[in-house]
């Protein structure tokens, strides 16, 4: 089996050894290049053009989010995971919509970035638990706040399938495959989930499924 | 800015101060001294002329009587049918003479220079008179002269020209008086000259010195204001410094030091006591990583630098509530994401500010926070249901150092607060030119 190529970037070269450290006790993985900043990143991306890049958020000359912005849209077959030291929803969101597949918090266990580097390399996302957690209470705290009706009751069953299968990173494709339907249908029960969800895209769909404990 | 710090000023605001009212004061002095003593002049010498003007009046018409008299009682002598009564009148005639003498001596006493030359002639006649009346009233003339026609012609004339000299001086002697009115009214007008010289000199140098005041208390203010500015701007630098170095390095640091420890921990050839301790430092780890970063976004939230004022809001909203309780909502309408980051800052301080008393002082339940860009300008709006207070009993530092910041955005701060309403802070920024909100 060819083994996954990682790019990693950090400002802080302790932080990219332990990550290294880390990554190579899995001889399944292979990191392929070390960036200081968000330039060098996007530059060893273009050069390795690796399966993942695993990156902080606050580094010098291009911040992290902008990085994983550049990459989504450039070297969209490098899945981006970001590691940070931010709990905050914002951030999560903010990097969401940059396209990023997986949000892990630095003071987490390692294996939980392990966890997060085989989700995306495979096409998944991941979220750190500590993140789902805080999400998701914030979610239930709006509804309650707000007294909003809770759209998740809107869906029917296999809408709610579909949908646990997009925000894990599944392709139409796939779905179709595994639930034995039409690419047309599938692509119609998205719309429709959309619809009723009031979303417009599939980062805010990620998002909405981590806010309502639909993936883990 | 003038660099004149340490050196000794000579003239400082307050030597300034105290010379100026000092002097001020002194033409004011001077001023009522100038005008008690013109006022005791005026009546000391409108006394003086007065009493001169009755006592020469009265030599005067004492000169007139004699002259009359002198005239009657020459005649009575002449016309005396005794040497005896002749006598007496003659006696009587030589003691009028004697009395006008005297009465002539006075008045040349006091005599002014405009009657002088009268007062001369009116001598010379008087003595020419009493020589031609001595020279008839010889007891050896009398008789011989008691009809003749040149003594009657002689007397008359003379008589006539004295009175006419005597009316002449007493004329002069009015206008003597006119004159001393005159001297007075000079007087007067010389006072008053120098009064308004001093009124205007007074003017002046108060104008000066209010002048001169205002501006330094304006500089003092100025100089005030662009320290105040300097410190709240100093403030920030300083706590997004040590927020960064917090959150970047110290943070890091021990996420490295998190993940040898834990990578170490899970090595299968380490024996287990080792094993359990590496976790146990890893933990520890992460518990200083929470702290640590805590304590970064207490100082300035990363979010208002790297994500913008809206998700910084909406993370400080947050926080209250998951602290405190009380329910915070966010808007946001019409904001561009490339604010200033002067007016990041104050938005994001003036809305903690206000979180902080409405949850720490209001005891508020909900507060609403709203931000508006619109027409150039950020409104902020942040209004909580809480009991409210009276501002003017609350000049707390939170309270000035929100209207300090706007200020130095060059925005307005309108608090609105009452026992039972709750509170509201309106805030009103205007924004950069080259920005539309």
């Amino acid at each position: 089996m060819k083994p996954v190529r990682i790019v990693l970037a950090d400002d802080h070269a302790v932080v990219r050894n332990g990550l290294r450290l880390i990554l190579q006790q899995h001889s399944d993985f292979l990191v392929v290049g070390e960036a200081s900043d968000g330039r060098e990143a996007l530059r060893i991306t273009a050069r390795e053009q690796p399966d993942v890049a695993v990156m902080d958020i606050g580094m010098p000359n291009l911040n992290g989010i902008e990085t994983a912005r550049r990459i989504a849209d450039e070297y969209p077959h490098t899945r981006v995971a970001v590691l940070s030291m931010h709990k905050d929803e914002g951030y999560v969101v903010r990097a969401l919509k940059a396209g990023v597949r997986a949000y892990v918090l630095k003071d987490s266990a390692e294996s939980e970035l392990i966890a997060a580097v085989r989700a995306i390399s495979s096409g998944r996302s991941f979220f750190s638990p500590s993140i789902r957690k805080i999400l998701q209470e914030d979610y239930m705290r709006q509804l309650e706040d707000d007294g909003l009706e809770d759209t998740y009751d809107l869906l029917t069953s296999r809408e709610r399938e579909i949908l646990q299968l997009i925000a894990e990173g599944r392709a139409n494709k796939e779905i179709a495959a595994m639930l034995n339907l039409s690419l047309f249908t599938v692509e119609t029960h998205r719309t429709h989930i959309l619809q009723k969800l009031n979303l417009h895209s599939v980062p805010e769909l990620i998002l909405y499924a981590v806010r309502k404990g639909i993936i883990r | 800015m003038r660099s004149d710090i340490g050196r000794k000023e000579l003239w400082t605001p307050g030597r300034l101060l105290i010379a100026g009212f000092g002097g001020l004061l002194l033409l004011m002095i001077v001023a009522g001294v100038d005008a008690l003593m013109v006022f005791h002049q005026s009546r000391t010498t409108n006394a003086e002329l007065r009493s001169d003007f009755l006592a020469r009046g009265r030599a005067l018409e004492n000169i007139r009587n004699g002259i009359y008299l002198s005239g009657t009682l020459a005649r009575d002598y002449l016309m005396a049918p005794l040497p005896a009564e002749a006598l007496a009148q003659r006696s009587k005639l030589l003691e009028t003479e004697r009395q006008t003498d005297a009465a002539l001596e006075q008045y040349s006493r006091t005599l002014g220079v405009a009657e002088a030359e009268s007062f001369r002639s009116l001598l010379a006649e008087i003595h020419t008179y009493w020589r031609v009346l001595d020279f008839m009233l010889e007891p050896d003339h009398a008789q011989q002269h008691r009809n003749s026609s040149y003594f009657y012609n002689q007397l008359l004339s003379r008589r006539a020209a004295m009175l006419t000299l005597a009316d002449d001086i007493a004329k002069r002697n009015e206008e003597d008086v006119t004159n001393g009115d005159e001297k007075l009214a000079r007087m007067f007008d010389d006072f008053r000259f120098r009064l308004l010289l001093i009124l205007a000199v007074t003017l002046a140098g108060g104008l000066a010195l209010a002048g001169t005041t205002s501006a330094h208390l304006l500089r003092a203010q100025g100089n005030l204001n662009q320290l105040s500015s300097r410190l709240v701007s100093a403030q920030e630098e300083e706590r997004r410094s040590i927020s960064r170095e917090l959150h970047d390095e110290v943070g890091q640091s021990l996420t490295a030091l998190a993940m040898e420890a834990g990578a170490a921990a899970n090595s299968p050839e380490a024996p287990e006591e080792l094993r359990r301790r590496l976790e146990s430092i890893r933990q520890l780890a992460e518990h200083s990583i929470n702290a640590v970063r805590n304590m970064a976004l207490l100082l300035r939230p990363s979010m208002l630098d790297d994500l913008g004022l809206v998700p910084a809001l909406q993370w400080q909203a947050r926080e209250v509530t998951q602290r405190t309780g009380v329910k915070v909502r966010v808007s946001a309408q019409g904001l561009t994401e490339d604010l200033p980051d002067e007016h990041k800052t104050c938005v994001y301080r003036v809305v903690q500010e206000a979180l902080n008393n409405s949850v720490r002082h209001a005891q508020a339940r909900g507060v609403r926070i709203e931000v508006t860009g619109q027409d150039r300008a950020i409104q902020v709006l942040v209004q909580d249901d809480g009991q409210g207070f009276d501002p003017s009993q609350c000049q707390g530092l939170g309270l000035l150092g929100m209207a300090e910041r706007v200020r130095h955005a060059g925005g307005e701060i309108d608090l609105d607060a009452g026992p039972g309403r709750g509170t509201t802070v309106r805030v009103k920024l205007p924004l950069p030119r080259n920005l539309t909100a």
